[in-house]
């Protein structure tokens, strides 16, 4: 007898599996992004409640969201150590391609930032490397889509695949930490008031006459760390672009987001809001929103990327005749 | 006596740590800190995946230092906050997947009580109820313990910078390097800490009122920064010496106070800045006027490791804790009132 463990977090979704000479003992799963850390180990609790000998761990590589994608490998390498067996690694999108009937087709699931990972299949069998491209790029393809939500990778598929196929050992990111690489020499760090004398010179430069005193930052600062967050960029020693977010009540406020116009395009902006929709999350935040001035075109694309939507528009907000969007992102 | 492996994920060191009781068998630490330098602070994607890709191989050599199998493992620990979200959940997945296999109780603890509790480790000191000073990088609090396990208390913390933050600035300001804690207190021992007499924050009167055991170290930071501007031909150890000197002021006298109030005469100091020399023996000195019981981990033990996180797991254990359900999590915001999960 021969009893695989299979186990999938590379979707919403959390899959287990346990199947023994092809006979599937246990199959459940359940949906929620950001509760992988806690749905597999009960997942996996009740599997081996049904049957606790387990001779292969088998185990979905992604590509996947990171975080939900890295719980599932860790789980199975950890398990594999301890019980002293051994595991396989899946590509999860084969494991979604399994049950498809058709000639030819694409898989594809949520990337986030508006963009999906996917794979091309023809007569069973996978024709491209997984890859992540934006949605609308891959309609141009041909193929029909078939997408996360209606299907999700098979967890018997992932150990079925396992027992056929060569491992793959290490987890299909596809997409480099920083996927925006930063000009070298660019470091983050806090904002302080040693930044004023830099800051005011940016501000009055790119905002002219809206543009904040020393004494709006020194009251923005006072806020910190309890409720706002203010963060610098430099290089070698200039400030180049810093960021600022305030939180209350629990809904976050970006009051500032601003780099100097020869640094734009590079990255460091994207960073900076990572940061500040970090920052929101640890403190819990319900949502995160922000005041564009209308005809910032530069700057929408970044914030709409990270998910954020318009909601309204302020009339006169900035002055007479002066606009602002304001956009909204929810973090739940 | 329990065999305990304690994992530790939270920031940017992978560690695994193996403890027999209070007897210390193995700490092994792999750090990705080089990987974060051009970043000029941790990244946590990279971290993540730094953890995943380490944290076999640093469980194996943690069972190969301690001479034992996994087989032989009673029980295990992780830390499940505070920290990178993305960073414990490879910690909590992988301490999940050993325990599941192994049968064995799985117990998840908080990052910053497992500082103070391995000061047990090696020893058989009775440092319980005390006060501790917890300063790193992070983190700078004045704790109440009365029991390490299950009552922890916050009396005080910083209200901006953490201690270890401070170091890292003013390193950055005169042009030191990274990081700061070690750099500066390398300088100072050929400095006059007499120097300049900067500022102590929140110990005025006004300041004692509202924030008797918080930190500031804002103020001070600015005072430095203009001190060097003034002062174009200042004298880096000098000045580095004072500068420590008011910061290892600050905590040691709310530490102290805060004994005298609570009528607690221990006082333990962890976290990575207790490796700083001159707070350990002005502690030394200071402890020994006021007839308070002194306790610093071994430098060694005092940044993030793995030993901590299974002394305490083996503290929990003698202590009867219940274990943690399966399905803990990870939680990044965690407050110290939660120890055990």
């Amino acid at each position: 007898m021969r009893t695989v463990l299979a186990i999938d977090t590379s979707t919403a979704q959390t899959s287990v599996a346990l199947i023994q000479d092809g006979e599937v003992l246990f199959n459940k799963s359940h949906n929620d992004p950001l509760a992988h850390g806690e749905v597999l180990p009960k997942l996996v609790a009740q599997a081996l409640a049904v049957n606790k000998q387990i001779d292969l761990i088998a185990v979905g590589m992604g590509p996947g969201p990171f975080t939900g994608l890295r719980v599932g490998i860790a789980f199975a390498q950890s398990y594999a150590l301890a019980a002293q067996i051994d595991w396989v690694g899946v590509c999860s999108l084969d494991a979604m391609a399994a049950g498809i009937n058709q000639i030819e087709f694409i898989v594809s699931t949520d990337a986030r930032r508006k963009e999906r990972f996917w794979a091309r299949y023809k007569d069973g069998v996978r024709i491209t490397q997984p890859a992540v491209s934006k949605a609308s790029e891959l309609e141009k393809f041909g193929p029909p889509i078939l997408n996360e939500g209606d299907y999700f990778p098979d967890p018997v598929a992932v150990a079925k695949i396992a027992l056929t196929s060569k491992s793959v050992e290490q987890p299909i990111y596809i997409r480099k930490p920083d996927a925006y690489p930063l000009p070298t020499g660019v470091k983050f760090r806090p904002m302080t008031a040693l930044d004023l004398v830099s800051a005011i010179a940016i501000e009055k430069e790119v905002y002219g006459k809206t543009a904040w005193s020393a004494d709006q930052f020194k009251e923005e600062f006072a806020k910190a760390p309890k409720s706002a967050q203010y963060l610098a960029a430099e290089i070698e020693g200039q400030l180049i672009a810093y960021a600022g977010i305030f939180y209350v009540a629990d809904v976050a406020d970006i009051h500032t987001l601003t780099v100097v116009a020869d640094q734009r395009r590079k990255g460091i902006g994207r960073e900076l809001l990572k940061r500040l929709i970090d920052w929101a999350r640890v403190k819990k935040a319900q949502a995160i929103m922000l005041e564009m001035r209308l005809g910032n075109d530069a700057a929408r694309p970044l914030y709409e990327s990270f998910g954020f939507i318009e909601i309204s528009k302020r009339e006169n907000y900035y002055g007479p005749g002066l606009t602002a969007v304001v956009m909204r992102k929810e973090l739940r | 006596m329990a065999l305990v492996l304690g994992i530790e994920t939270s920031c940017d060191e992978t560690a695994v740590g193996i403890v027999d009781g209070r007897k210390l068998l193995a700490n092994v630490i792999s750090s990705s800190v080089e990987q974060h330098a051009r970043f000029g602070g941790v990244v946590p994607e990279v971290a993540s995946r730094a953890h995943l890709e380490a944290m076999q191989q640093v469980i194996k050599q943690a069972l190969k230092d301690a001479s034992v199998s996994i087989k032989d493992i009673d029980a295990i620990a992780v830390t499940a906050g505070p920290g990178l979200i993305g960073a414990l959940l490879v910690g909590v997945s992988s301490a999940s997947g050993l325990a599941l296999a192994l049968d064995k109780p799985l117990y998840g603890v908080n990052h910053l009580s497992a500082h103070i509790a391995v000061d047990q480790l090696d020893n058989d000191k009775k440092i319980i109820p005390t006060i501790a000073l917890l300063v790193s990088g992070g983190h700078s609090s004045i704790l109440k313990v009365k029991n390490l396990a299950t009552d922890v208390i916050v009396m005080g913390a910083t209200i901006d910078d953490a201690a270890g933050e401070a170091f890292d600035k003013i390193a950055r300001i005169m042009g030191l390097g990274f990081p700061g804690g070690p750099i500066i207190d390398k300088q100072s021992k050929d400095g006059d800490l007499n120097h300049v007499n900067f500022p102590r924050g929140l110990t005025s009167a006004a300041d004692l009122d509202k924030h008797q055991y918080n930190f500031s170290f804002s103020g001070l930071k600015t005072a430095v920064a203009r001190y060097i501007e003034k002062t174009p031909n200042y004298k880096k150890a000098d000045i580095a010496a004072s500068f420590q000197e008011a910061v290892v002021d600050v905590l040691l006298s709310k530490s102290l106070a805060a004994c005298k109030e609570s009528g607690i005469d221990n006082l333990v100091i962890a976290g990575g800045v207790a490796a700083n020399s001159r707070l350990r023996e002005l502690a030394k000195q200071r402890c020994e006027m006021s007839k308070i019981n002194l306790s610093i981990p071994p430098i060694a033990l005092c940044t993030d490791n793995g030993a901590m996180v299974a002394a305490l797991g083996s503290l929990a254990i003698t202590q009867g804790v219940k274990p943690s359900q399966m399905g803990i999590g990870a939680d990044s915001a965690a407050s110290i009132a939660q120890v055990i999960w």
